[in-house]
């Protein structure tokens, strides 16, 4: 077997001690992260991406992958516990885990939410090794005009299933697209809006954008409203769940594991989304949908396993056709290029340590995760005791220190706080910025692509529309678009992401 | 009428900015939708943006009222007083022979200065002290060393908030132990090249 030859191949790359130090440290931060507000995993990696330009791209992305997935794990404790999402992905969490902590089932909440997310993450894991190669060699066939329309129906996606307004997601995507095209001219080398300044000859800083509006934003909005922090009173209670319990999570968590992995591929998609969709799906088809509201066990499964799975396979869209699902994989293109690595269809054949390698480490990161997780419960809690006027002059710090190290470039630090101020506004006006980083990220490859498939058809915008697979994503995102503009399903979206 | 100052606003910016875009462009040989140029990419994504700017202009007049957050008249003030005092305060730096106007420090005195003066109301503080703070940083960086910028950083920075003043002594702890780590992984561990101490 191929598949089995691989992934020998990919633990051989995973186990080295580098690489399984670095999962570790990504997961213990992941977790980290993941219980305190206040902070999430976008502004996380992007301040360490600066940290990680120094390893192999392997160990790199191990790590940042484990930041991702960890923070689905970490979420959950302190959803359960004191009421308190820690990350977006775990607000559904609280909902049920919350109940069942105040009825005296923390324990068994945490184990679920844990358990869930351990098997999620295992199946996900599979699903990554088997679609892997099986979608680049679909990738493979793609010519530029596939490609453009592919990316174009991500970057709509990503729009529709974006918070708030439609047509204002679109806007900051042509917005990011637009600021991606900042830069040399790759056919002709001339210098676009650069205004003479060489710092912008490469484009403007990808991690400046990223750090300033994930990172320097958050840490203002956070310090406007006031700081609410509850104490833990309760008691966290056995750890072990009831045969009942038991026999009433596993179909929820087989549920979640399929619509997170679903949604997680979905351009646009990703840990949160997953974990709402699941909950939607538990109150609907669940056996104790009745219990819903009281602390059903339901409530707590299949979510925790949706945001972990999702979060997972969100990697396939990125690994295998190089275009990002969401925020935190146009992060990891990001690193990729950086590294001087082109993600697309080829990266499977071209870095197999880089994709068995992240494979596996996925496999053991979950694996460290439980043990993280489970018998350190209390641990994790007291993280909480640290204020969040300590926390946010150190994030300061680490970014200022990380963009600065970029290029040792003075430049790099006004421009992030440029994106921060713009980053403020942009909340203030609800623009969403994720849309826009992931626009960012896909503009400069679809001007490429565009350019040369029209060149290829001697300029008959028709290829387009005559080609299979470029005519099926344009119809698709078409009726994205037309959906979202139909007041029915748009109202129930509206009230999906408020839930 | 139903004003959506939030959408009207984001279509200012977003129209604001494609005109800009595409008034710029003109540098750029637009070139054949055969043979782009490169400025015909930047052409299709302005006008795109000027259309849904557009689009949000028109329905943010019925959509609303959605409107933004009270500005006291202070706030106001200082906002527009901080960019016009930022901005005078780089282009004098650019004038002064030797430091200030060296490299990027103009450009990093304008808006340390403009962010200084934007805080003095209380309402602005969260938003313009740690931005202030973050900028202090690429000014003393090079000059003053790492161990410095940290501390002036953090100390510009906890002025946001103000349990940081009633207990000055938990932001020298915070102080020392942000050097000690920063030391510990960027210096020890990662090795970037920067001076530690002040270069005199």
């Amino acid at each position: 077997m191929d598949l089995l030859a691989n992934l020998a191949h990919g633990f051989g790359v995973a186990l080295t001690f580098n690489n399984l130090l670095f999962c570790l440290i990504g997961c213990i931060i992941g977790t980290a992260i993941g219980v305190l507000p206040g902070i999430g995993p976008v502004a996380t990696i992007s301040l360490l991406l600066p940290i990680t330009f120094g390893q192999p791209a392997t160990t790199a992305i191990i790590m940042l992958a484990g930041i991702y997935y960890g923070a689905q794990y970490g979420g959950s404790t302190t959803a359960i516990l004191l009421n308190l999402p820690g990350e977006v992905s775990s607000v559904v969490t609280t909902l049920e885990g919350y109940k069942m902590a105040r009825r005296g089932r923390a324990g068994a909440a945490l184990s679920i939410a844990a358990l869930a997310s351990f098997f999620a993450g295992c199946v996900s894991t599979v699903l990554v090794a088997a679609s892997g190669p099986l979608l680049t060699s679909v990738a493979l066939s793609f010519g530029p005009a596939d490609y453009f329309s592919l990316m174009l129906l991500g970057l709509i996606i990503s729009a529709v299933l974006a918070q708030g307004s439609v047509v204002k997601s679109i806007g900051m995507v042509v917005f990011g697209v637009s600021l991606g095209l900042v830069g040399t001219d790759v056919q002709t080398g001339q210098q676009r809006f650069t205004f003479g300044i060489p710092e912008l000859s490469d484009g403007v800083g990808f991690v400046s954008i990223a750090m300033g509006m994930f990172g320097i934003a958050e840490i203002i909005l956070n310090l406007e409203k006031p700081e609410a922090r509850t104490v833990m009173t309760g008691k966290v209670g056995s750890l072990m769940m009831t045969r009942e319990e038991v026999r009433r999570s596993i179909p929820a968590v087989l549920r979640g594991t399929t619509v997170g992995s679903l949604l997680g591929i979905l351009p646009g998609g990703g840990a949160a989304l997953a974990s709402f969709g699941s909950y939607m799906m538990e109150r609907k088809v669940s056996k104790g949908r009745h219990e819903f509201g009281t602390g059903a066990i339901e409530g707590v499964a299949g979510p925790e396993a949706a945001n972990n799975a999702a979060s997972q396979t969100s990697f396939i869209p990125l690994l295998t056709l190089g275009i990002p699902a969401n925020a935190v994989m146009a992060l990891m293109v990001g690193a990729l290029i950086i590294q001087g690595i082109q993600p697309g269809p080829r990266m499977v054949e071209a870095q197999p340590d880089l994709f068995w390698g992240l494979i596996a480490s996925m496999w053991l990161g979950n694996l460290m995760l439980l043990v993280i997780n489970l018998p350190m419960i209390g641990l994790w809690v007291k993280l909480l005791a640290i204020p969040y006027r300590h926390m946010y002059p150190a994030i300061l710090i680490f970014c200022a220190i990380g963009v600065y190290s970029l290029s040792n470039n003075v430049f790099d630090v006004y421009q992030t706080v440029f994106f921060g101020l713009f980053g403020y506004l942009c909340s203030k006006l609800r623009l969403e910025p994720a849309p826009m980083l992931i626009g960012f990220v896909l503009g400069p490859m679809m001007e490429e692509h565009l350019r040369r498939a029209m060149l290829l058809s001697r300029g008959d915008v028709m290829v387009f529309v005559q080609r299979p697979i470029s005519a099926t994503m344009l119809a698709i995102g078409a009726i994205a678009l037309i959906a979202m503009v139909l007041p029915n399903i748009r109202k129930g979206k509206d009230k999906a992401l408020q839930e | 009428m139903k004003l959506n100052t939030k959408d009207l606003l984001s279509a200012g910016l977003f129209i604001a900015f494609a005109v800009v875009g595409l008034w710029l462009n003109q540098d750029h040989n637009l070139g054949t939708a055969r043979r782009m140029g490169p400025g015909y990419m930047p052409m299709l994504t302005f006008w795109l943006l000027i259309g849904l700017g557009s689009f949000v202009l028109v329905s943010g007049l019925f959509n609303g009222p959605d409107p933004l957050t009270k500005w006291s008249s202070a706030e106001i003030g200082f906002l527009i007083a901080g960019g016009v005092v930022g901005v005078a305060a780089g282009m004098i730096a650019a004038r002064i022979p030797g430091f200030p106007s060296a490299g990027w420090n103009a450009l990093g005195i304008g808006l340390f200065v403009g962010c200084l003066v934007a805080a003095i109301p209380p309402g602005w503080r969260a938003l313009f002290l740690p931005s202030a703070a973050f900028t202090l940083f690429g000014l003393v960086l090079e000059p003053l060393g790492f161990l410095v910028a940290i501390t002036v950083t953090v100390i510009c920075a906890a002025l946001a908030d103000k349990e940081h003043l009633e207990r000055p002594l938990g932001v020298v702890g915070l102080i020392a132990f942000l050097c000690a780590l920063c030391w510990g992984i960027f210096i020890r561990y990662l090795d970037i090249r920067v001076p530690l101490w002040p270069q005199l």
